[in-house]
C-alpha cells in the first residue's frame, strides 16, 4: 500500500491513490481531485532524521572527496521538510543550490544493536527525499553544516509512504532528477557505498532507532544548480515522482533595522 | 515544567567560547578548516539522547571516559523564525541545565554524530520559566562533589539572544525545540563510577552517574 499525508478542508488526512489520475481517496473514504489538497511530509515531527553524505562513490568523486571509511552521518530537524508540490527558497546570494535525489528509509520497529543480516525486518516504509544543499554556505565545521543543509523547507519529502514489502528490492532502484524536464542526475541504489542493512547495523549500534525515524541514504553524481522558477522532479522507481518548485528569496526577505 | 515537553529537536553549538576560539585560531587556519567559522557551528542531539536527571550515562565499549559538558538549555515555547536578538527571549518558555556527554574526539570537521548521539547522552534537569543571569551567571561542573570546571556565560562568543537571531535567520526554532547555548572545549573527562553535577545559580542541578560499558555477549 502507499499513503500520502495531505491537508484538505481544514484538517490533515492520510490518503491513498484514487481511481482517477492524480486524485486521492481520504482515509474517511472521500475522493478528492488532484488540486484539492496540500501535500505534507509523510513523517511525524519529533522523529530523528538521519542523512548520509558521500554514500555513492561517483558523487564523492565529482565533489573531490574519497568515499569515507565509515558512514558520514549528519542530522536534520523537522523544519527542513516540505511536502510534494511545495516550494523551496533559493537564497538571494546563492548560485550553487542543487537538488539531491535520495531513497528515504523509514524505520518500522525499535532497532537497537541490530545485526546486518536481520536489518531489513526493521524497515517499515520508503519514500523520496530531495536533500537540497546551498554550497556557498558550506563550512568546514561539522560539515555538512546546518546552515547549508538544515534550512527551512529545503528538504522535500514524499509524495508517498510505500510499505516496505511492496517495494521489492530497495537496492536496485533507478534514481532520476530532472530540472525543467532535463535529466541532471541518474543513478541506482545498487551503487550505495554503505547499503541499507549496513546503515541500520551501524546506526543502531550506538543510537536506538524508533519507528518513524528516517534515513536519507545519499545521492548519486549529478550536481546541477537551480534558480528561482525552476521545476525540480526527483523520481525513484517503484515510489513515484516528488515535485518541487524553486522560488526566490524576495518573498521571505524582510528588512533588518 | 518537566523535560517531557521537549517534543522537537535539540540543537547545540560548539566553538561558542571567545577564549577557546582565540586559542584555536592557528588550528583553524590550517586544513581541514582553512578559515575560522562564520556561522554558529551547530549540531543536533537526537531524541534517543534525552534522559531525565538524575540519569545514568553508560560508557561505550570503545572508550574509558566521556567528556561531560554542562550547558544551559533553552526550551522554545513559541516558534522563532528570523527573530531579532532583542525579541528572542519572548520565544523561550523554559531554562534548564543539561549535561551534553560525548566520546572524546579531536576534530570539528565532520559532524560527530556517533560520538555525541548515543542513547542517554543528554541528561536534562527541570525546566523553569524564569531565566538565570544570562549575562554573568557561572555554570559549575562538579565531579564527585568537587568543582572541576567553571563557565562564565559572559564569555560566550554569541550570547543566547544573538544565537537565536543568527540561527533563526535560516531555520525555524520551533515550539518544543531546545537550544543548548555552548560547550567548553576543556570540559572535564569522567569515567565509570563517577558522578557529574551541573549547577547554575538556583536552577535545578543536573546530575548523571557514569556506568561501565555493557558487557559484550
Amino acid at each position: 500500500m502507499k499513503r500520502a499525508r495531505v491537508a484538505f478542508d481544514g484538517s490533515i488526512h492520510w490518503a491513498t491513490p484514487g481511481p482517477n489520475a492524480g486524485g486521492l481517496v481520504l482515509a474517511d473514504g472521500r475522493p478528492i481531485g488532484p488540486t484539492a489538497m496540500i501535500w505534507l511530509p509523510p513523517i511525524d515531527r519529533g522523529t530523528t532524521i538521519i542523512a548520509l553524505g558521500l554514500n555513492y562513490a561517483d558523487h564523492s568523486a565529482e565533489l573531490g572527496f574519497k568515499a569515507p571509511a565509515e558512514p558520514l552521518i549528519f542530522l536534520k530537524g523537522f523544519n527542513a521538510l516540505t511536502g510534494h508540490n511545495g516550494s523551496s527558497v533559493c537564497p538571494a546570494d546563492a548560485r550553487q543550490m542543487h537538488p539531491e535525489c535520495e531513497l528515504a528509509v523509514v524505520i518500522g520497529r525499535v532497532a537497537r544493536r541490530v545485526p546486518r543480516a536481520e536489518a531489513m525486518a526493521y524497515v517499515g516504509w520508503y519514500t523520496i527525499a530531495n536533500d537540497y544543499v546551498v554550497r556557498e554556505y558550506l563550512e568546514n565545521y561539522y560539515r555538512p553544516n546546518l546552515r547549508a543543509k538544515n534550512r527551512d523547507g529545503l528538504t522535500p519529502l514524499g509524495p508517498w509512504l510505500v510499505d516496505a514489502q511492496d517495494l521489492g528490492n530497495p537496492q536496485s532502484l533507478q534514481l532520476t532528477t530532472r530540472i525543467n524536464g532535463q535529466v541532471v542526475q541518474q543513478g541506482s541504489t545498487s551503487d550505495m557505498v554503505f547499503d541499507i542493512p549496513l546503515l541500520i547495523e551501524f546506526l543502531s549500534a550506538f543510537m536506538t532507532l524508533m519507528p518513524g525515524d528516517v534515513i536519507l541514504t545519499g545521492t548519486p553524481h549529478g550536481v546541477a544548480f537551480v534558480k528561482p522558477g525552476d521545476e525540480v522532479e526527483t523520481e525513484i522507481e517503484g515510489i513515484g515522482i516528488l515535485r518541487n518548485r524553486v522560488c526566490g528569496d524576495a518573498v521571505t526577505r524582510r528588512e533588518r533595522s | 515544567m518537566a523535560s517531557c515537553s521537549v517534543n522537537g529537536t535539540v540543537y547545540g553549538v560548539v566553538l561558542n567560547d571567545r577564549d577557546e576560539c582565540a586559542a584555536l585560531a592557528g588550528v583553524f587556519a590550517e586544513k581541514p578548516y582553512l578559515a575560522a567559522p562564520l556561522a554558529p557551528v551547530l549540531y543536533i542531539k537526537s531524541r534517543n539522547t534525552l534522559a531525565t536527571s538524575p540519569a545514568l550515562v553508560q560508557l561505550p565499549e570503545s572508550c574509558a571516559c566521556l567528556q561531560a559538558h554542562v550547558t544551559l538549555a533553552l526550551l522554545l515555547g513559541r516558534a522563532a523564525t528570523r527573530v531579532d536578538a532583542a525579541d528572542a527571549l519572548r520565544h523561550v518558555a523554559g531554562y534548564a541545565l543539561a549535561i551534553d556527554a560525548c566520546e572524546p574526539h579531536a576534530s570539528y570537521f565532520r559532524p560527530a554524530v556517533r560520538q555525541r548521539c548515543r542513547d542517554g547522552f543528554l541528561p536534562l534537569g527541570n525546566f523553569r520559566a524564569e531565566p538565570p543571569d544570562l549575562q554573568g551567571g557561572v555554570i559549575e561542573t562538579l565531579v564527585d562533589g568537587v568543582v572541576r570546571h567553571r563557565r562564565d556565560l559572559s564569555t560566550l562568543h554569541r550570547a543566547p539572544t544573538q544565537l537565536m537571531a543568527d540561527i533563526s535567520d535560516f531555520m525555524t526554532l520551533d515550539a518544543g525545540d531546545v537550544l543548548l547555548v555552548g560547550l567548553s572545549g576543556d570540559a572535564p573527562f569522567v569515567s565509570a563510577g563517577q558522578c557529574v553535577e551541573g549547577r547554575l545559580q538556583d536552577l535545578s542541578p543536573v546530575v548523571a552517574t557514569i556506568l561501565e560499558a555493557e558487557a559484550q555477549a
